[in-house]
């Protein structure tokens, strides 16, 4: 009559160590006490990070600081003049230039990897790795070897250059993952009703694919959008707002902020501050953004499988 | 494995036209990455030549850097040495760290809380390193300056803690650009090292468990040999990063070209990506070629490490494949 099994299997419960009260013997309370120290410095070094920038930051901002731009303002000028709305939109542009040529070949990149039988796919895989380690500085370097070879003038353009062998890599990189993650059966199926790869791979996958790629986006312009060496080597700064990128100064928030903390003076670095918390919010919009459409992902992908 | 299988007889039929365009336009694709990185090391080269010319072998060793219209002597050793002294320095200070917190996300932390752990080291990972430079010179260095006076009062009869005689400021010290580098490269070895950590067959864990081992044992024998190699890895990628540094090193410390070979807390060293930023701004044409040949140098070493890196990390994560 009565079930001989317990209700609970406690052994079964749950594979994880955490679950096993391994609490014998010092050792084991210095490896949790040690681990727990060490990383309790790490995640103070972030947190100093983000308060420094949020409560010195608080207090350059301002509506104007926001859409102002730099004109007439030197590095001691009080803070209720002049802002940062002039970088802000060169840093965008910028970025969104970079991003022209950055997503598509990161995404075909991904589609290579992933689609393709080429023998070459894991060489391909090592060099854009490799490419994800290449120094910004040295990046901004190539680009300029290229204005000094064509003899042009610095300009937005070049900027944008310098920024996309930093971005290439990691939207390639992502996008992998996110194209990995798309069940082979929804692909065997479109193959399997006669439609070309191309097409089952615009139709079929890349739509399931979707956040995954547009995470890969936002995280590769997280990558980018506070790179500062690579802009200062490659373009000209600018206090006021200029949206051609062939032509003439821009100013971009990385920049700015490099310049006014090189300026040293109080209110310059107040400014510097300031820029850093705008600079901040973006990658934290970015960046979060791009966390929620994964977890919303993975959550639908458990939720299919039910 | 099947799904190769799968894969090897999808190639082998005749492709259409529109799948011969698709898989042309990713294959460029993708070739074009060895273009740009071929392209990246021709356009350095040619830069960097006329500099390497004229200064021979001794670019990479000597100490002098004199530029002046009639004649330029430019050298980096201390440059270069700084470099890997910073680098070497923060990955000492960051892989502790790093296993720990990986150690604590994957093995300690209940699911949520290593949710939230995971996010914020990766958020650490996104910050700008402009802005890590602020935090680095105007609120760390304060704070690390009190460590570095305590180190050198009651250890400062170790060679490595000592400082020359009349320096009282311990700040702009390689100690402090060696922070700031591991606080950059803490996120990338414990990415490498919690994914590998999270992917430990947990049955091997169970098993030692059940034997009698204690945590310590398990993490001293079982974690630590298996997912050493993938540390190792991740190590590497944290050394490549921490070598091509700039504007965080920048602001933290006095550049200098007498070589500081080993006292971290004097107020003096070299970051070969900062010494170009610091010249670029005056630079004349010799000079230029010369910070050309400094960045072709950085390129290299970064390219081997990464190499190397990534050959070690994909070789531990073979899930990933």
């Amino acid at each position: 009559m009565t079930d001989p099994r317990p209700a609970k299997q406690p052994w079964n419960k749950s594979s994880k160590v955490a679950s096993f009260k391994g609490g014998r013997g010092f050792a084991d309370a210095i490896l949790i006490v040690v681990s727990l120290l060490l990383s309790a410095v790490v995640f103070a070094l972030l947190l100093s990070v983000l308060w420094s920038v949020i409560s010195a930051g608080a207090g350059a901002l301002s509506p104007q600081f926001i859409y102002q731009n730099n004109r007439y303002i030197s590095t001691t000028t009080s803070l209720e003049y002049g802002g940062v709305g002039h970088a802000i939109l060169g840093t965008l542009w910028l970025v969104l230039l970079a991003t022209a040529a950055a997503l598509p070949l990161g995404l075909a990149i991904a589609v290579y990897l992933t689609q393709s039988q080429s023998k070459l796919r894991n060489l391909v895989r090592s060099i854009t790795q490799a490419l994800a380690g290449l120094p910004s500085v040295v990046s901004g370097l190539f680009v300029l070897s290229i204005i000094s070879f064509l003899g042009a003038q610095k300009s937005g353009i070049f900027g944008a250059m310098a920024l996309f062998p930093l971005m290439l890599p990691t939207v390639a990189r992502v996008a992998e993952e996110a194209l990995r993650l798309v069940p082979t059966d929804l692909r065997l199926a479109a193959l399997g009703l006669g439609a070309p790869n191309y097409r089952a791979f615009f139709q079929v996958i890349l739509p399931a694919a979707k956040s995954g790629v547009i995470t890969a986006l936002l995280l590769g312009l997280a990558r980018v959008v506070g790179e500062t060496a690579p802009l200062i080597l490659t373009i000209q700064a600018n206090n006021g707002t200029n949206l051609n990128p062939f032509d003439g100064g821009v100013a971009t928030l990385p920049t700015y902020i490099y310049g006014f903390i090189s300026a040293g003076y109080a209110s310059s670095i107040t400014r510097a501050w300031g820029a850093s918390l705008v600079l901040l919010v973006l990658v934290g919009i970015l960046f979060i953004t791009a966390r929620l459409l994964t977890s919303d992902k993975k959550r639908k992908k458990s939720k299919g499988t039910k | 494995m099947p799904k190769d299988a799968v894969r090897r007889k999808l190639g082998s039929g005749v492709l259409n036209r529109g799948d011969r365009l698709f898989f042309g336009i990713t294959s460029a694709a993708s070739y074009f990455a060895f273009i740009l990185v071929a392209l990246i090391l021709v356009f350095l080269v040619a830069q960097a030549l006329p500099a390497l010319k004229e200064q021979g072998l001794a670019f990479i060793y000597g100490s002098t850097w004199e530029v002046t219209p009639e004649k330029a002597v430019m050298q980096i050793g201390p440059m270069l040495y700084g470099s890997v002294l910073i680098a070497l320095l923060g990955v000492l200070l960051a892989t502790p760290m790093a296993i720990a917190t990986a150690y604590l996300i994957v093995f300690i932390l209940p699911k949520n809380a290593a949710k939230l752990a995971t996010n914020l080291i990766d958020l650490l990972a996104a910050l700008p390193s402009v802005i890590i430079g602020l935090w680095g010179v105007l609120v760390f260095t304060p704070i690390a300056q009190g460590w570095a006076d305590f180190l050198h009062k009651y250890l400062g009869w170790i060679p490595l803690f000592s400082t020359e005689k009349g320096t009282t400021s311990l700040n702009s010290s390689p100690f402090i650009a060696g922070w700031i580098v591991a606080v950059m490269i803490v996120p990338i070895i414990t990415s490498v090292t919690r994914e590998i950590f999270s992917q430990f067959d947990r049955e091997l864990i169970s098993g030692a468990l059940a034997l009698g081992a204690t945590r310590w044992t398990v993490f001293r024998r079982v974690i630590l040999p298996t997912s050493s190699g993938g540390i190792t890895g991740g190590v590497l990628l944290g050394l490549g990063r921490a070598i091509g540094e700039t504007v965080a090193i920048y602001y933290v410390l006095q550049l200098s070209m007498k070589i500081n070979l080993f006292q971290i807390l004097e107020p003096r060293g070299g970051a070969i990506a900062s010494w170009i930023l610091s010249r670029f701004g005056e630079a004349n044409e010799v000079e230029f070629h010369g910070l050309m040949a400094a960045g072709l140098v950085i390129f290299i070493t970064t390219l081997v490490i990464n190499l190397i890196a990534n050959l070690i990390v994909n070789k531990a994560q073979p899930w990933r494949k």
